[in-house]
């Protein structure tokens, strides 16, 4: 969290991700340079940038996009999503060296402008085999592009959460529109059953770990509270939720959670005003509610940050019966106060 | 009450429980694994490189009799009365005569001229090109001497050739590939530069030979062929022979795309 906008809030664990990236990354290019020199010498350095640092971008875009479920099936994972972000742009200066490289060397020097030539000097559109991949790879570079632009807190901020979030979700069509890039393009020229196979291994991987992921969240969403009285519709009892913890209901369509703290209980809506993060997956922290993706925070009684930040998110009245807790699916204005139940 | 033995990360904290450190500790493991395997899968499927060669640092005078039968070309003595035709290229994706027109009009007659030029050499299985990148380094060291161009001679009438049309600059050594689908838009925009096309044949025993491609009346065609570039073709036409090069004389409209399924699928 921060109040002022800088590049890059730094703290230990960052420095020490962005270390491995970079480690990753070197390690990666030393290999496939390396290997290259010393197995196929006659290349040439241009040829050489192009495809080290191409797959890279796509290893590196594998690993991006395991990160998300492994994060939502497993909580240990969450260091990774953290500063995932820095590891985005890391995976889109690959890509922008990949393409940039390709233009200068495939597009450019000629008698027409390179961006139209991306398009124009191919123009076998309506054929699978001669396709034009380097349109797929220019739109793929786009998106990466815009999302690495926007990936500052900054944008966040100005373009609102939601649009944000549809903004980064397009790294889904970004993925889609490289592997067709992939294989309508290098793989055409040069099929081995090691690339293939790799490449259908990632995209088996990601799709799979997307649906068991998404069939998690879709049960959890279709579990309705079974009692409801005088519009107080019963979640659960306050054994139930663990000490600084919560539970999440689906209430009315909207997820809350049921924090407990200091004997008492509070109920907030569920998602993150930063990132849209699982709020009931949080932990209260010095009294306040963090978010387990990049630790923003809440007061669980009136849904705000603490000040000097101004986050707020809807709050929820409960009742206790019987230490049987009910919530009223009716959500408060954002940052509105409700005093908890003791118990 | 804070419940101490209750884990939970949070990025700007420093610390890290033991747990959820193994488990990033074995992530991290296993994504440089990760990233190793793809490195070695990916460079060691690579089609191995040609070995042509484009001296782009280093600039080497040629001298020799200048042609264009259709295309700039010198003529080059290598040893007591054998010569070769080096085809002259301008820099980039362009073709020698915007390079060649400051001579062109300081002489009268370049064609059959001695003239030294300054450039880089492109080379590959026998065969020999030049980049011009400054017309500076284009001299004059004898006027045009007809007597000293080179002799066509017509070999074959309507033979059918199998192949691929591509740009000799940077199949001969300026692109690793320089051709086939990755490289095929380059080689539009070469040949549309005013590169000349060239048709490369490869038979059962894997030898190769280039024919520089013409129209029926040997003159040069560069933006009636593009469709045609960088896919497997059938070309017919007269076979002439320009001394150590092949010229294939076409009509365009006859070529056939030779539609290859892909090997993938």
């Amino acid at each position: 969290m921060g109040v002022n906008y800088q590049p890059v809030l730094w703290n230990r664990n960052k420095k020490i991700y962005d270390k491995w990236i970079v480690i990753g990354m070197l390690i990666y290019l030393l290999c496939f340079i390396g290997i290259t020199i010393i197995t196929n010498n006659e290349t040439s350095v241009e040829t050489l940038i192009i495809r080290a640092f191409g797959t890279l971008a796509i290893a590196l875009l594998h690993i991006i996009l395991v990160i998300g479920p492994l994060a939502r099936l497993n909580s240990k994972f969450l260091p990774l999503l953290y500063n995932r972000r820095h590891l985005g742009v890391s995976m889109f200066l690959a890509a922008l060296v990949h393409g940039g490289f390709s233009v200068f060397q495939f597009h450019s020097l000629g008698n027409v402008n390179p961006i139209y030539a991306i398009f124009t000097s191919n123009m076998d559109y309506g054929s699978l085999a001669n396709f034009p991949f380097q349109v797929l790879g220019f739109f793929a570079l786009v998106i990466l592009f815009l999302m690495a632009a926007t990936s500052h807190d900054f944008w966040l901020k100005n373009l609102s959460p939601k649009t944000w979030k549809r903004l980064h979700m397009m790294v889904y069509l970004a993925y889609g529109l490289i592997i067709l890039h992939v294989f309508l393009g290098a793989l055409q020229q040069q099929p081995s059953i090691g690339s293939i196979a790799i490449m259908s291994l990632g995209f088996i991987t990601i799709a799979t770990l997307h649906l068991v992921t998404g069939s998690k969240e879709t049960k959890a969403d279709k579990t309705k509270t079974q009692h409801i009285e005088n519009g107080w519709e019963y979640v659960c009892d306050i054994d139930e939720v663990p000490e600084d913890r919560a539970k999440i209901f689906i209430v009315g369509k909207e997820r809350i959670a049921v924090f407990k703290y200091d004997n008492k209980l509070s109920a907030i809506s569920n998602v993150c005003k930063h990132q849209g993060g699982p709020l009931g997956e949080g932990k209260v922290v010095d009294g306040c509610v963090t978010c387990p993706w990049h630790g923003y925070q809440y007061l669980p009684h009136n849904g705000q940050s603490p000040p000097p930040f101004t986050e707020k998110i809807a709050t929820y009245r409960l009742k206790n019966d019987n230490n049987k807790i009910y919530v009223l699916p009716e959500a408060l204005a954002e940052g509105t106060e409700v005093e908890p139940i003791t118990f | 009450m804070e419940n101490k033995e209750d884990d939970f990360y949070i990025g700007y904290v420093d610390n890290i429980s033991v747990k959820t450190k193994k488990t990033v500790t074995n992530f991290v493991f296993f994504g440089i694994l990760t990233l190793i395997t793809i490195a070695v899968i990916f460079a060691f499927t690579q089609n191995t490189f040609k070995n042509s060669t484009f001296e782009l640092t280093t600039n080497t005078k040629i001298m020799g009799v200048y042609h264009e039968m259709p295309y700039p070309m010198l003529k080059v003595k290598t040893a007591e009365n054998t010569f070769k035709n080096i085809l002259l290229l301008g820099f980039g994706k362009s073709s020698a005569n915007p390079f060649l027109k400051k001579i062109r009009n300081e002489i009268s007659q370049l064609s059959g001229s001695m003239v030294s030029i300054e450039g880089n050499l492109i080379y590959y299985n026998g065969k020999t090109l030049l980049q011009i990148t400054n017309d500076e380094k284009i001299t004059l060291v004898e006027k045009a001497n007809s007597q000293k161009l080179p002799q066509t001679k017509s070999l074959v009438k309507d033979m059918e050739l199998k192949g691929e049309i591509i740009d000799p600059k940077c199949y001969f050594g300026v692109m690793k590939p320089g051709k086939g689908k990755i490289h095929r838009s380059c080689a539009v925009l070469c040949i549309s530069g005013g590169i000349p096309p060239v048709l490369a044949t490869t038979d059962e025993n894997n030898i190769s030979e280039y024919y520089l491609i013409t129209d029926l009346k040997g003159n040069p065609i560069n933006k009636k062929i593009l469709p045609y570039i960088g896919k497997p073709s059938l070309l017919t036409g007269n076979i002439v022979q320009l001394e150590d090069w092949y010229q294939l004389q076409i009509d365009v409209n006859t070529i056939k795309d030779l539609n290859r399924p892909s090997k993938i699928y």
